[in-house]
């Protein structure tokens, strides 16, 4: 039932943090009863937009109006009085409450806490197909589990206009198709969805509008229908998307490394892996596909020797390595970009070049016998920044400093000094602007063409068809399935990712 | 379906919850009447045993629902010990000028201002809870000290490190249960003389702040665990940018919980001045505001849990209180508690941890067969160790509140 009052208009918004202008003049119109996408790279000012129109954070200038009505959000609670509900990128759920409880939470005078609110909780998972059980623990619930959930919660408190930050970001394909599902039928029943993305397919898939920000401030909209994948892309980074596509294959012979049924049992006794085998050629790319959380993280702990396999062994080269401690490893030749830079890749309030010495600090040009050699590790820390393009005021500033696309070009950076014969590199460009991930790719590729091995674990699937060699899917700890990349789709990885028939 | 599978999971998680329980306590008594039996020490469970058991008790289970107050907003309330410090003197002060029971509200109070102090550092300043506790236990020590000194020695009974002859609340007896427990009790019999004394204890002499003590562990599960006042106050402790987003007042809700994780530790204090003792002195708490705290973690931040942890501790402490026969029967429970636990951690496939366990429990074993008496220093020492051995043993499967002892800003939700 769509009503001629536009859902939300906003009308020059603004917003600066300490340093940072995070929104201007920032205008958009949903209208009611339609899917909403708003689209822009990493940093373009999406998220503070969003929060600002959930009352989170306060716009410094510009105003709000819901339904024809002009509102000031000074906290969330207003913002859902207002018929306002989020669903945040990063989940707002505890993992140790039911499903019930984290509905009720806030908003126990509608239904209370007990019978009367599960009967509200069925109905609303029977009206949409959320499949929700109220009295299960969060923490057994999946990714896609968790993002019903979330709408669950959101229309629980009877709000008529949803935001949804990157909600397919953690999904998988079939998953995200799903997803549309429920937000055509919530589209259906009159509610307006705003949609933040950055992956133009599935906006031009859901949204009947479409708005384009960049550097804070919105530069375009765009009709679904007529819009092209390339319009949209030139309007959010102002030039081409880069893709990451590789060239001829340069596969060499030489098996760099090799593991042969490994497996690694937890301190239940419960398989974490089960019987895996690989090899990595020099100069090939071997890419790992997965949903989060099927053992991909442990297979990298393994290999760098942070966790000790039960059974299998590991080799680098002619070398048996199994039992190396991580150290070893990497004075072997073992690069390592880890999965999550803040927590394993960097110390956030040491400067670069410390930062630099990390994992380096036995070899030069950090280290003179058993002493930290503090000129070298300068001087090679200044010419990672330039040669990897980190945009930084200086090596004495922290690196909780810089932006996280320029955080992880130091660690890659710093990661293939000193030759590696092998490059592990977990979600490399997860949470990096575009063009730092265009510039991480030609990393990759270069060192590669060089004859370095690597093992890429990436939940892109795009980036895992582009940059690898061969595709290995990781289901439960378990190898379930090989591909070529140049022959597979997104949509086969997903069926083999989610345990489907495996081509 | 989806209906009838939920109700039918739920109804066999409060059975399980509730036989297991039974279980174990049942099984608890068999194996200490069994003990008793065996080393020939009717103390073991005599009476005045667990009465002298229930009175250890109560301040750590004081201390202990305070942690779980404060824990469960997410505030590590490592300052109990400060605050109880505090309930003692509060507790004298009172009690000397208008009677036991606005002592006790007294005590509260004096450990409610320890409480604050500890929100305004931690909520108000996001001071890390660790640094802002340990000042409060100095804080509370020192005022302890200098209020005593400045006010009682003016007082009857009173010096500058004490005050005695304190009135006491009132104890109660209940007339016919409580002979025939102490009949049946003083038979010796296995099992059924065991629950007697305990019978006999819980009805014969106890004070009534201890019924409100364990009174105040229901309400406590009650308002935490079914209310939506609990409901909030818990989904600061486990994810307090959620609880934002949905409009919960997180500071408010975190300030509440350590103001009453502060009064219950002050009322724990105040059970120790007018019911363990009848008078305050100086350092009278004994470190038994961590003990409260390790009594909760033993509990898995669980209103039953940190229950049984608390009689744990109290069972021993009293004890050593006792002869050094009783410690030494004590040692072949510990025996027998090890074997048990390691068999458990067997039968679940943990190897390497029941075979560590099993170890412990045989040398144990040897000591016990192998000597008739313990050294009477090591009776004092019981209590500890015992925290230590429950704590690195028990607490290796426990799950804290998600975001306790973190630091929270308003504004980081998304």
């Amino acid at each position: 039932m769509p009503s001629d009052v536009d859902a939300v208009q906003l009308r020059g918004i603004g917003k600066r943090f300490p340093g940072v202008i995070a929104n201007h003049d920032v205008d958009v119109t949903i209208r009611s009863g339609t899917v909403h996408a708003l689209i822009g790279e990493n940093g373009a000012g999406k998220s503070t937009l969003m929060k600002i129109l959930y009352g989170v954070q306060r716009p410094d200038d510009g105003t709000i109006t819901i339904e024809g009505k002009d509102v000031v959000l000074k906290s969330p609670t207003e913002a859902i009085d207002a018929g306002v509900g989020m669903v945040f990128q990063h989940f707002m759920l505890a993992d140790n409450l039911t499903v019930l409880e984290n509905m009720v939470l806030g908003a126990e005078k509608l239904h209370g806490i007990g019978d009367a609110a599960r009967t509200e909780i069925r109905r609303i998972s029977d009206r949409f197909g959320f499949d929700l059980d109220p009295d299960v623990l969060v923490e057994k619930l999946g990714v896609a589990a968790r993002q019903r959930l979330e709408i669950a919660k959101v229309l629980y408190r009877g709000a008529r206009i949803i935001i949804l930050d990157e909600p397919t970001a953690v999904l998988v394909p079939q998953e995200v198709e799903a997803l549309f599902v429920n937000l055509r039928e919530l589209k259906d029943a009159g509610n307006s969805v705003l949609f933040i993305s950055h992956k133009l397919d599935e906006v031009l898939a859901i949204a009947d509008d479409i708005t384009v920000m960049r550097r804070g401030t919105t530069v375009g909209t765009a009709d679904s229908h007529t819009a092209t994948k390339r319009q949209l892309a030139e309007l959010m980074v102002g030039s081409e998307l880069p893709s990451p596509e590789t060239e001829e294959s340069t596969v060499t012979d030489t098996v760099e490394l090799s593991l042969d049924g490994v497996t690694l049992t937890d301190e239940f006794g419960r398989n974490l892996l089960t019987d895996l085998s690989l090899k990595i050629r020099r100069g090939e790319v071997l890419g790992i596909a997965g949903v989060e959380g099927n053992g991909q993280s442990e297979l990298v702990e393994t290999i760098m020797g942070m966790r000790i396999p039960s059974a299998g062994t590991i080799k680098l080269g002619d070398q048996d390595v199994t039992h190396w401690h991580t150290r070893q490893l990497r004075e072997a030749g073992i690069g390592y970009i880890p999965e999550d830079r803040h927590r394993h890749g960097l110390l956030l309030d040491a400067p670069l070049w410390e930062n630099r010495i990390l994992g380096h600090q036995t070899r030069p040009p950090s280290a003179k016998g058993m002493w930290i050699n503090r000129k070298g590790a300068r001087q090679d820390t200044e010419r990672i920044v330039a040669d990897y393009d980190v945009r930084a005021p200086g090596i004495d500033t922290p690196a909780r400093a810089l932006s996280g696309g320029n955080q992880q070009k130091l660690i890659v950076g710093r990661e293939m000094s000193g030759d590696p014969v092998l490059l592990i590199a977990s979600h490399p460009t997860r949470g990096v602007d575009v063009g730092a991930q265009a510039a991480i790719w030609d990393h990759i590729k270069r060192a590669r063409r060089a004859g370095l091995a690597v093992l890429l674990i990436s939940a892109d699937l795009d980036e895992l068809i582009g940059l690898s060699d061969t595709i290995q899917v990781i289901l439960r700890g378990r190898f379930v399935g090989t591909f070529e990349p140049s022959k597979v789709t997104p949509q086969d990885l997903g069926t083999a990712m989610t345990g489907g028939e495996a081509a | 379906m989806s209906t009838a599978t939920a109700t039918s999971t739920k109804r066999t998680i409060v059975e399980r919850l509730t036989k297991s329980w039974l279980y174990i306590g049942l099984i608890g008594i068999g194996v200490v009447s069994f003990v008793r039996i065996v080393t020939d020490t009717d103390d073991l469970t005599g009476a005045g045993t667990i009465r002298a058991a229930i009175i250890a008790t109560c301040p750590i289970l004081a201390a202990a629902l305070g942690g779980l107050w404060a824990e469960r907003a997410g505030v590590v309330n490592i300052g109990l010990e400060g605050q109880m410090i505090l309930g003692t003197w509060g507790a004298a002060f009172f009690t000397y000028h208008y009677g036991p029971w606005v002592g006790i509200i007294g005590a509260a109070i004096l450990g409610l201002v320890g409480g604050l102090l500890h929100a305004i550092a931690t909520v108000t300043f996001g001071v890390d809870h660790i640094v802002s506790g340990v000042a409060i236990n100095l804080i509370g020590a020192g005022a302890a000290t200098y209020l005593a000194e400045a006010v009682f020695p003016d007082y009857e009974g009173g010096g500058p490190r004490q005050l005695n002859g304190l009135e006491a609340p009132t104890q109660i007896t209940i007339p016919g249960v409580s002979d025939l427990a102490k009949d049946v009790a003083d038979r010796h019999w296995f099992f059924v003389s065991d629950v007697a004394s305990f019978i006999q204890a819980l009805t014969t002499n106890i004070s009534s702040l201890s019924l409100v003590m364990f009174a105040l562990v229901v309400v406590s599960a009650v308002v935490l665990w079914r209310t939506s006042f609990g409901l909030r106050l818990r989904s600061c402790g486990e994810n307090p940018q959620a609880a934002e987003t949905l409009g919960v007042n997180v500071y408010l809700y975190k300030y509440i919980a350590v103001l009453i994780s502060g009064a219950l530790a002050g009322i724990g204090g105040g059970f120790l001045a007018l019911v363990s003792s009848s008078g305050f002195s100086t350092g009278q708490t004994g470190g038994r505001g961590y003990i409260g705290l390790a009594a909760m973690i033993f509990g898995n931040w669980r209103p039953g849990g940190l229950l049984a942890g608390a009689l744990t501790f109290g069972y021993t402490d009293s004890l050593r209180l006792r002869d050094t026969q009783s410690v030494h029967a004590l040692l072949l429970l510990v025996a027998l508690g090890l074997l048990a636990f390691a068999a458990f951690r067997a039968v679940r496939k943990q190897v390497r941890g029941a075979l560590v366990v099993a170890v412990i429990g045989v040398v144990v074993m040897v000591w016990f067969l192998a000597t008739d008496s313990v050294p009477r220093e090591f009776t004092v020492m019981t209590p500890y160790i015992t925290t230590l051995f429950v704590l690195a043993l028990g607490a290796q499967r426990l799950r804290m509140p998600a975001a306790d002892g973190k630091s929270y800003r308003r504004g980081s939700a998304g």
